[in-house]
């Protein structure tokens, strides 16, 4: 669980988007980006690393719709790749790690900003109706609708605004845990 | 009474004239998956596609299961263009385990990855041609595709489900006399595909049945995250092997097929025009590749990670971006495995494209996002 | 052991042979004998050649085939024979058998596969016959809210109908149609009429909603189809002054009307393509989209029924076309006239003789004619079923305003020109007819 360590964030070289150079050094791009979202939101964000082409981004759960929509509006990403949720039982919260990318500009083709938040998890969770549960970055990044929706099937995170919290994937009369928490055991494993 | 129902099970009221329609999950014109079309005489008013239907919580299965005993399960979800599905874990896996490709390898994976995806591309169009109602466009496609499985077969001795790839190379090298075999077929294979513009892509009816249909502007492209050819059917210059080239992509000479229009006449040509790239991309390949040396650098039977570390990666798959992301904990399997695949981000475009459409452009429409149902479920 | 039947006892078999012998006997003793009196004793027998057909003459003509003949050549002469045999329903669904298996093998020939094959020891020349036991053997599956007698009607209907039109097609000159009606046309509109009207019944009385899109669809294209397929005709009715297709066919005696009225043709060859669902115009069953139309829930030998009604469907619509527009059953003589020697001397065989009053059955002028119409139909069917290896479907608001803006204005098009040919003297009386 990488995500808790805070690197930071190491120091800047000049480089061109299309060529990658030594690994060691970091890339500016990446760094430029890193620096633009704390100048911004300050304690908020806490940048989790910074490699060549991905930066990661850890918000709290209240101020992942600002910061989204400043990533948005302010550094020209304009979709969102993947939703990911993560279960993470011994902290008892779920991570949803959103994937960011970008098609029209043409400087951040190959970046993917990872923005992470989480939500506090139960253990008999009732999905929609118990407090796991998150703000929707539907209106934001219009994107996002199915993959939120899988999340919310499959890790029982409610997002709030979601004008269409159904199930996508599993059958409408599924009454078991959400499959892909970490209690939810395969048969034989 | 929507209070006593689960979130999302409301009962709906729908008007007299609307008539709803279940199309599929048994239905020759949906694939595997069920698409519930409420129509008003010929138009579509509401769509709401529902997958779901062949889930195997590829992803589940992936956290019990170490690094190299992943490799066959994970590429089920497209058998036709398994090589291009396992790529992304593959080079997760890599940069986790901290292990070196060798060269050679890595044109191996760039043939055999693009030979996959004209395997997959020639399968998608035989359907798109049946949905249309063009019989010969299945049997062509169907039949042409055989050439390059029987390569496939040569280089992994698998026709389908190849699990070519694993971390630190590819399985085995090239057998004698791969390069020549390929090259013939691959000519040939290109002149067979540009036969299909005469029956198929500049049939009148065909021209005139999928122009202007579904026509999805760029802003819109770009808004709804889709991604692969239809992405490049609405404008946008977007080919993960020219913007983050992987492996060896940025040594060769490659090409994107972009069209303006956006219809289903564009989204469908696109790939088309794909396939007759990679098969330059093959050519130059095959002629880059280093002619002997390692193609695999050996793993211990469950090898350890690094450390706890998440990584992110894309290729450019027969059906768009395809990005894995993997947590790793450090033990030997992974904590969490997403496969993030370009047939369920495209599929947010079909509500989209099919509201006021009429139901005669419901297959084109459909089949023409590059849909594959088993790979958007996992 | 035998593995096929292993509790196979001699005695048995033995025993079962006896049964089977017993009630074959019983049953001819109780039902056959008496069956042959009714027919023999009761119903009028025909004269032939001057003889009444009393039952020892129907007995010894058996034996002797110099005195069947007759009895044959009596029996073709009857109104069954021409329903059943001839031009009527067993020639056509020969030719419609043999347009199945001609289009699954060209087809697969276009398309680079092999088609039909290990059925029959010939290039699977009997997948038909396989296909339609598979038919038969299904179960029929009637779904729950179906309205039961309208569905289970329909498909016989649909046969029914299609056997109707094929009654109105003249084959070869000397009478061989089965009506020859002076409304000849006329009536083939009618019939025509009857399709839609059966398809809407069978799509509504189904009860679901694939069947219902599908029949709506079909309503839809039938209807404005009909239109320009009428028009189309009209312009060879205005040439040839008759309703009467054996007339309309004796017409072009020396050059069929296709050379004056190609518009016509081509409209209304169009036209046949819609009215037969035919690709590119098989909207009514398109599969991708409602999954079999009107043809949904048929199972078993009701589709069977169907694909049969539609086949006949085909032949009669390439017929018609061959009849009004290449000249019906006109063409050079090819069939080789009897030979004499056998009328007036007999087949020698080394010492035998035989001689066979009645020949011979069919005259030269009757052979030739069934021959050419034979070869212009099967030529009109390949280029019915040409298209369906190179074009996708159509739309259906394209073949909505292809039906009812330009096919109706290329068939008026097409009665002016017949008008115009007409009063400029070229055709008609004083001109080159």
């Amino acid at each position: 669980m990488s995500e808790e360590t805070e690197k930071p964030t190491p120091e800047t070289t000049e480089k061109s988007v299309a060529k990658q150079e030594e690994v060691i050094e970091l890339p500016a791009l990446e760094k430029g980006l890193s620096e633009k979202l704390t100048s911004k939101f300050g304690e908020k964000t806490s940048i989790a690393f910074v490699k060549e082409n991905r930066v990661r981004v850890d918000v709290k759960k209240e101020d992942v719709h600002d910061v989204a929509e400043f990533i948005r509006d302010e550094m020209n990403f304009d979709h969102v790749e993947s939703v990911t949720g993560v279960d993470f039982p011994d902290d008892k919260e779920i991570e949803v790690v959103y994937h960011i990318g970008s098609y029209t500009d043409n400087s951040l083709a190959n970046q993917v900003l990872t923005l992470a938040t989480r939500a506090p998890r139960e253990d008999i969770p009732i999905p929609g109706k118990d407090g796991t549960r998150l703000p929707t970055l539907r209106d934001i990044f219009y994107s996002v609708e199915f993959h939120e929706r899988e999340v919310f099937e499959m890790l029982g995170v409610y997002f709030d605004g979601h004008p269409d919290n159904r199930r996508l994937l599993l059958p409408e009369d599924w009454a078991d845990l959400p499959p892909l928490r970490k209690d939810f055991a395969i048969k034989g494993r | 009474m929507t209070a006593e129902l689960p979130p999302g099970l409301a009962l709906q009221k729908v008007d007299e004239r609307i008539m709803t329609l279940n199309v599929g999950p048994q239905h020759p014109g949906s694939g595997h998956m069920r698409i519930v079309v409420q129509i008003d005489g010929d138009y579509i008013v509401a769509c709401d596609p529902d997958p779901g239907y062949v889930h195997r919580g590829e992803e589940k299965m992936a956290e019990y299961r170490n690094y190299i005993t992943n490799i066959p399960h994970l590429e089920r979800p497209v058998i036709h263009d398994s090589c291009n599905v396992l790529y992304p874990y593959v080079l997760g896996a890599e940069e986790i385990l901290g292990i070196e490709v060798p060269e050679r390898a890595k044109y191996v994976r760039v043939i055999a990855s693009e030979l996959n995806r004209c395997i997959y591309t020639q399968y998608w169009l035989a359907i798109y041609g049946i949905f249309l109602g063009h019989s010969t466009m299945f049997m062509w496609p169907a039949g042409d595709r055989e050439l390059l499985i029987d390569l496939m077969e040569k280089m992994s001795g698998a026709r389908v489900t190849h699990a070519h790839f694993v971390p630190g190379g590819v399985r085995n090298d090239l057998p004698a006399n791969f390069e020549d075999a390929c090259l013939r077929q691959v000519n040939y294979f290109e002149k067979r595909i540009k036969e299909y513009a005469a029956v198929f892509y500049d049939n009148p009816i065909l021209i005139s049945r999928t122009k202007d249909t579904g026509v999805l502007s760029k802003q819109d492209a770009i808004r709804l995250g889709t991604t692969g050819s239809v992405l490049r059917a609405s404008g946008v210059d977007y080919d993960l092997r020219i913007k983050e080239p992987y492996d060896v992509y940025e040594e060769l000479d490659v090409h994107t097929n972009v069209m303006k229009e956006g219809d289903s006449y564009a989204r469908s040509k696109v790939p088309w025009l794909d396939m007759m790239e990679s098969c330059n991309i093959i050519r130059q390949a095959l002629q880059k590749m280093p002619k002997s040396g390692s193609v695999r650098t050996k793993l211990k039977p469950n090898p350890k990670t690094k450390g706890p570390e998440t990584v992110y990666k894309r290729v450019e798959s027969g059906r768009g971006s395809l990005g894995c992301y993997i947590v790793s904990d450090g033990k030997t399997e992974p904590y969490r495995v997403k496969m993030s695949v370009g047939s369920f981000r495209n599929l947010i475009a079909l509500p989209y494209l099919l509201k006021g459409e009429k139901l005669g452009n419901m297959p084109s429409v459909y089949w023409s996002l590059n849909y594959w149902p088993v790979e958007a479920d996992r | 052991m035998s593995v096929l039947a292993p509790k196979f006892k001699l005695s048995e078999f033995i025993k079962s042979l006896f049964d089977n012998a017993f009630w074959a006997l019983l049953l001819v003793s109780l039902v056959g004998l008496p069956l042959i009196q009714v027919v023999l004793f009761y119903i009028e027998m025909p004269v032939i050649n001057g003889e009444l057909l009393t039952p020892f003459l129907a007995l010894t003509w058996l034996a002797d085939p110099s005195r069947s003949l007759p009895i044959v050549k009596a029996f073709m002469a009857t109104d069954m024979f021409r329903v059943m045999v001839f031009p009527g329903f067993g020639f056509a669904a020969l030719l419609a058998a043999g347009t199945i298996f001609v289009e699954r093998k060209m087809l697969a020939k276009l398309q680079l596969r092999v088609g039909p094959f290990y059925c029959g020891k010939i290039e699977g020349i009997l997948q038909l016959a396989g296909d339609g036991l598979k038919l038969i053997s299904k179960e029929i599956i009637i779904p729950a809210k179906a309205d039961k007698p309208i569905f289970w009607a329909a498909p016989v209907i649909f046969v029914a109908t299609a056997a109707a039109f094929v009654a109105l097609i003249p084959v070869a000159p000397g009478g061989w149609v089965v009506a020859d009606v002076d409304l000849g046309l006329l009536g083939v509109f009618a019939i025509i009429g009857f399709f839609p009207i059966i398809t809407i019944l069978s799509a509504w009385s189904a009860n679901s909603k694939f069947p219902f899109i599908g029949g709506i669809r079909a309503l839809f294209q039938m209807v404005s189809f009909e239109i320009p397929l009428i028009l189309s005709l009209l312009g060879v009715v205005i040439v040839t002054g008759t309703l009467n297709l054996s007339e309309i066919s004796a017409s072009q005696s020396f050059f069929p009307w296709i050379v004056f009225l190609p518009v016509g043709a081509i409209v209304f060859f169009i036209t046949m393509l819609a009215e037969l669902e035919r690709i590119p115009f098989d909207l009514p069953e398109a599969e991708s989209e409602i999954v079999a139309g009107w043809l949904t829930e048929f199972s078993g030998m009701m589709y069977g029924l169907v694909q049969l009604g539609t086949y006949l469907k085909l032949y009669a619509f390439a017929a018609l076309f061959v009849v009004l527009f290449l000249g019906g059953w006109n063409g050079p003589m090819i069939v080789p006239p009897f030979p004499e020697e056998i009328l007036t001397e007999g087949i020698v065989l080394g010492p035998v003789t035989a001689k066979f009053p009645g020949l011979p059955l069919f005259d030269q002028a009757m052979l030739n004619g069934t021959l050419w119409f034979v070869i212009k139909t099967v030529g009109v069917i390949f280029f019915i079923l040409l298209p369906r290896g190179v074009f996708p479907r159509i739309r259906i608001d394209m073949l909505l305003s292809l039906g009812w803006t330009k096919l109706i204005g290329l068939a008026f098009v097409n009665i002016f020109i017949a008008l115009g040919l007409l009063y400029a003297g070229v055709l008609g009386p004083g001109g080159l007819q």
